[in-house]
């Protein structure tokens, strides 16, 4: 093949450094929990019952968990389709070479630099339903006040904004760094043929940005599924009436607050095998659209 | 061996020793140096969750103090993240064979930590006559108190009242000085309140499903099987039964009719309190400090409000304690050290100024003669409504509070159901029984790990 | 003329509007840190800044000790940061630069496997061997389990594919080994994304809580995400201004690598479209 050097060793040693501390700070810590996924424990005594699959059977038939799992892929969808699109909007309008866009950009990656924890709760306070200045605005401009303390559907809403907020600082300098590549004679040429700025976009800009795109689209779910959990404790505790409950929250709750080690470590089995087949499916299907220059 | 003899001999090698070291001693500060201990301090570590105002209460005042009376001894406080995660990282520390001394564990903690095989229960530890538990308020005395032996040490306990925002009584028309008794007073004054225009909600609560809890102690109703779980472990929860249904059903009419604003869990709708948007709150007794420190209003203080025509219970203990851990290898200057600590904690001017920075009760009765004679009381009589709150009412098996297992994530299922019942997505009813069946299955689950006892 | 400066003043006002409700929530923070701990219950909240920020400041940095805290953090995440660049770059390097070796795709599926293992679960099983390895409390544990990354890796195998393969052909050609094209041709063209992802795993870290709060057990080893959780209370009312006061200062050193690297950012590409 083109451009591959031959060595045989090298790729080993280059590799070595990376699979030994997955091997030994992930994989042998991620097998003992399958090991314990097939048991009950005393979080204490560390004593175990086996229970076979149990576990799997009790997650699979609880209406809760089902529940819960309904509502991640919504909150999963919600994060990625609001985050990609509005952060590829700003960074679309933010590489412009427009007077203050340096600054807009700088303002722009400020939300990033906040923990999921922090960032939740600065919005809990701005959409306190009695007193955060969210919803004396909201008040103000529709007469309406919605309580997300008790109306699941808004309240699934708020953290769904929150957690896009948290990471749109992030989804932002990518789009910008990748819009930063493509040609500028690229696009002028496509002008002075009579492209308008959708055609061009979608026809020059979009492909090249493509392996972005897909990265961040890996990034956000991965982030939707596993890294939200502080955002959630601090904002609604998987509430009102289970409607934010979402499966990394619960593994947290179980494994972290409750110490079932054995039920939270079945959860983590599961939620590891979804998120596998989710990230296959995305670099199977959408990883084929990704343009490489 | 005579006695006389005895003491004479104590004398000598009392004298032989504390002659040098006293020469030494005066010495000493004659130069300005103080002399090095003989031994290394006795150092014991504790693991806490008090964070923010508390923690400069735990840290600079309590163990600081401590290290400054016993010089011999050293207690080292660590925060370790809130209450679910405190026990966590114990849980770690025992299994790597590597426990603290000391861990403060919120009172839902309770039956895990009895099972847990890793602590020393302070009847154990300390001998008659070193604390003196009988002047402990008997409240929290027994709720850390199970067959028999006392497990825990208790520090920070608490429970729920019921605060009132007097500027928007007054503006209602309502006597400022009169707090509801009953529900039915309460919705008689929610009524006016909303009504008038004096506050867009007239009551709020924290904790929901502790205040579940609570209005089944106050009116003497069990909350699980087996006696609240104090004679066997629970296997069953009974919050479902009429008496818990009328409960929640009650609250969903003061929802339907605006006069409840639910404001979420824990601590969450302090803040609509605050800032005067709703006129009454159920919360917790120890927020009475922070409460008074944040209002910009007169703020009352009265008992939890009671169901008219149910029999007379008491209001149930919330809070943290601390625990023994057994750790490997623990010398006697340990366990005398952790003892030296209790002492210290429980001396009255201690449990007073605790109470005086936080609002948590003063555990015992010197502690509130203490306060009576210092007047505090008389000037701050918000801090003293608990305490007058649990004295009344008798002591049943149904007032001790409830130990279940798994109960951190009941809590959880319970809110779920209230915050289901109140947003009116299943019927009161419907919401409990099925909080009741998961309940009921992490009690199985509990139980079938623990062993069968 | 007066056609083409209508939509560019659009967008521009369309930015800066954007600009600021992104930003809005972290003013709103800055707003609540300046307030007294009456004035942050007033309601309606009060909309311009109080003069308490000094007086929160001093109280969160010396209820909990922030400077030794940053500084520990900053530590931590720039050392976490740079193994991750250093051990995700020698992946990627293997993965597009090498003839397909055996074992190839099980490496490849292991690094990304590295994303789905949720710390909460292999948090027991991990604190056990740290303290088999006698790493309980040490600046090791903080770090080196942090070091495999799977974002780096893909972010460089991406990039990798987008050079074009004429490019180490003629380093192959010239006779220059793969180190040295890695370090002299590949790094270079790489420094928009080393600066990407100094800043995401800079940030990842710094932002991480749960595993310091198990692995810690000392104040001296605290990070600052821990000493903001110090500030709020535990069973009282939480005092706002002084943990957004907090808040403020534990955003400022991250916000600073940002400045700094989005710079850098800026410098190389525009080295690059020049050429």
């Amino acid at each position: 093949m083109e451009g591959r050097f031959p060595d045989r060793v090298l790729p080993y040693l280059l590799l070595l450094p990376s699979i030994a501390i997955i091997v030994v700070f992930l994989i042998v810590p991620a097998v003992e929990a399958l090991r314990l996924s097939l048991f009950e424990v005393a979080p204490f005594s560390g004593r175990a019952r086996f229970v076979g699959l149990d576990n799997f059977r009790e997650l699979l038939t609880s209406e809760v968990y089902r529940a819960s799992l309904g509502v991640s892929l919504v909150f999963a969808l919600g994060i990625v389709t609001l985050g990609l699109t509005a952060s590829l909007a700003i960074a679309v309008l933010a590489s412009q070479p427009l007077p203050g866009a340096g600054l807009c950009r700088t303002a722009l990656l400020w939300p990033y630099a906040l923990s999921p924890a922090v960032a939740g709760t600065i919005w809990a306070l701005m959409f306190d339903p009695a007193t955060g200045p969210a919803t004396v605005a909201i008040r103000a401009v529709t007469g309406l006040s919605p309580n997300w303390m008790m109306d699941g559907g808004y309240a699934l809403g708020v953290v769904v904004v929150a957690g896009a907020w948290k990471m749109l600082g992030f989804n932002i300098v990518f789009f910008l760094a990748g819009l930063q590549a493509v040609p500028r004679e690229l696009k002028e040429a496509a002008q002075v043929d009579g492209a308008g700025t959708g055609r061009v976009f979608w026809r020059i800009t979009f492909p090249i940005l493509s392996p972005v795109t897909f990265f961040l689209l890996v990034m956000n779910s991965l982030y939707a599924f596993f890294e939200v959990f502080g955002l959630i404790d601090v904002m609604t505790q998987g509430g009102p009436g289970g409607a934010t409950d979402i499966l990394v929250y619960r593994l947290y709750e179980d494994a972290f607050i409750a110490a079932r080690w054995g039920i939270a470590s079945a959860q983590s089995i599961l939620l590891f095998v979804m998120v596998g087949v989710l990230t296959l499916v995305q670099f199977r299907f959408a990883g084929r659209l990704v343009f490489y220059g | 061996m005579p006695i006389a003899a005895l003491k004479e001999n104590d004398m000598i090698v009392w004298m032989r020793c504390s002659l040098p070291s006293l020469a030494v001693l005066v010495l000493g500060t004659l130069l300005g140096v103080v002399p090095a201990a003989a031994q290394a301090p006795v150092k014991i570590t504790l693991w806490h969750a008090m964070g923010g105002a508390r923690y400069d209460a735990i840290t600079k005042e309590i163990a600081a103090g401590f290290n400054k009376a016993y010089p011999n001894y050293v207690v080292e406080p660590l925060y370790t993240g809130k209450y679910g995660e405190v026990v966590t990282k114990a849980i770690a520390a025992v299994r790597a064979g590597d426990p603290p001394h000391i861990v403060q564990v919120f009172e839902v903690g309770t039956q895990t930590m009895l099972d847990s095989g890793a602590i020393i229960p302070v009847t154990e530890l300390v001998k008659p006559g070193d604390i003196d538990f009988a002047d402990y308020i008997e409240p929290i005395l027994n709720y850390y108190t199970v067959g028999g032996k006392l497990a825990s040490m208790p520090f920070n306990s608490s429970t729920a009242i019921i605060y009132y925002n007097k500027d928007i009584f007054q503006k209602a028309g309502l006597d400022p000085d009169t707090p509801p008794r009953t529900y039915q007073d309460l919705e008689a004054m929610g009524r006016k309140i909303v009504g008038s225009g004096a506050a867009p909600a007239a009551i709020s609560f924290g904790w929901p499903s502790w205040m579940l809890e609570q209005a089944h102690a106050m009116h003497d109703k069990p909350y699980a099987n087996n006696d609240n779980g104090r004679k066997g472990r629970a296997t069953r929860v009974r919050f479902n039964e009429p008496f818990g249904v009328s409960v929640l059903e009650r609250w969903k009419r003061w929802a339907d009719e605006k006069l409840l604003a639910y404001g979420g869990r824990e601590y969450a709708p302090n803040k609509a309190f605050l800032a005067g948007q709703v006129a009454m709150l159920m919360q917790s007794t120890s927020q009475v400090t922070t409460i008074e420190k944040a209002a910009t209003f007169r703020v009352g203080t009265g008992f939890l409000p009671r169901i008219e025509g149910q029999p007379a219970g008491k209001s149930v203990i919330g809070g943290a304690s601390f625990w023994v851990l057994k750790g490997k290898g623990r010398s006697e200057q340990e366990r005398d050290a952790i003892v030296k600590f209790f002492k210290f904690i429980a001396q009255p001017e201690e449990t007073a100024k605790w109470h005086m920075s936080t609002g948590y009760f003063p555990a015992t009765k010197t502690a509130v003669g203490l306060l009576q004679r210092q007047e505090w009381f008389r000037k701050h009589p918000n801090h003293e409504t608990a305490f007058k709150q649990i004295q009344e009412g008798p002591d049943t098996s149904n007032t001790r509070g409830v130990l279940l297992g798994n109960f951190v994530q009941i809590r959880n299922i319970t809110d779920t159901a209230i915050e289901k019942a109140l947003a009116g997505r299943l019927s009161p009813k419907a919401a409990l029984d099925e909080a009741a069946r998961e309940a009921d299955n992490l009690l199985e689950e509990y139980n079938r790990i623990h062993g069968g006892k | 003329m007066a056609r083409a400066r209508a939509p560019r003043l659009a967008s521009q006002a369309l930015l800066a509007l954007a600009a600021l409700v992104v930003v809005f929530p972290v003013l709103y923070a800055a707003q609540i840190s300046t307030l007294t701990f009456q004035e942050v219950f007033v309601f309606p909240p009060p909309l311009l800044p109080g003069r308490a920020f000094l007086d929160n400041l001093r109280e969160a940095w010396e209820k909990v000790g922030l400077g030794r805290l940053l500084l520990n953090s900053a530590g931590i995440a720039a050392a976490v940061a740079t193994g991750k660049i250093v051990l995700s770059l020698m992946a990627a390097f293997a993965f597009t630069y090498f003839r397909d070796f055996p074992g190839k795709r099980v490496c490849f599926v292991l690094i990304l496997v590295t994303h789905m293992l949720p710390l909460p679960v292999r948090i027991v099983p991990t604190f056990q061997l740290m303290h088999d390895f006698g790493w309980v409390d040490s600046y090791q544990a903080l770090t080196v389990p942090f070091f495999a990354s799977a974002t780096g890796t893909l972010l460089f195998r991406q990039f990798f594919l987008t050079v074009p393969p004429a490019l180490s052909e003629a380093a192959r050609v010239d006779g220059a080994g793969p180190i040295r094209f890695l370090l002299r041709i590949l790094l270079p063209l790489s420094a928009n994304n080393l600066a990407a992802l100094f800043l995401v795993e800079f940030l990842y870290m710094w932002n991480e809580y749960l595993w310091p709060l198990i692995i810690t057990t000392s104040d001296e080893m605290r990070v600052v995400q821990i000493g903001i959780k110090m500030l709020v209370a535990t069973d009282a009312q939480a005092e706002w201004n002084v943990i957004m006061a907090g808040v403020v200062v534990a955003m400022l050193p991250p916000l600073l690598v940002l400045l700094a690297l989005q710079r850098s950012f800026v410098r190389s590409i525009a080295l690059g479209t020049e050429k």
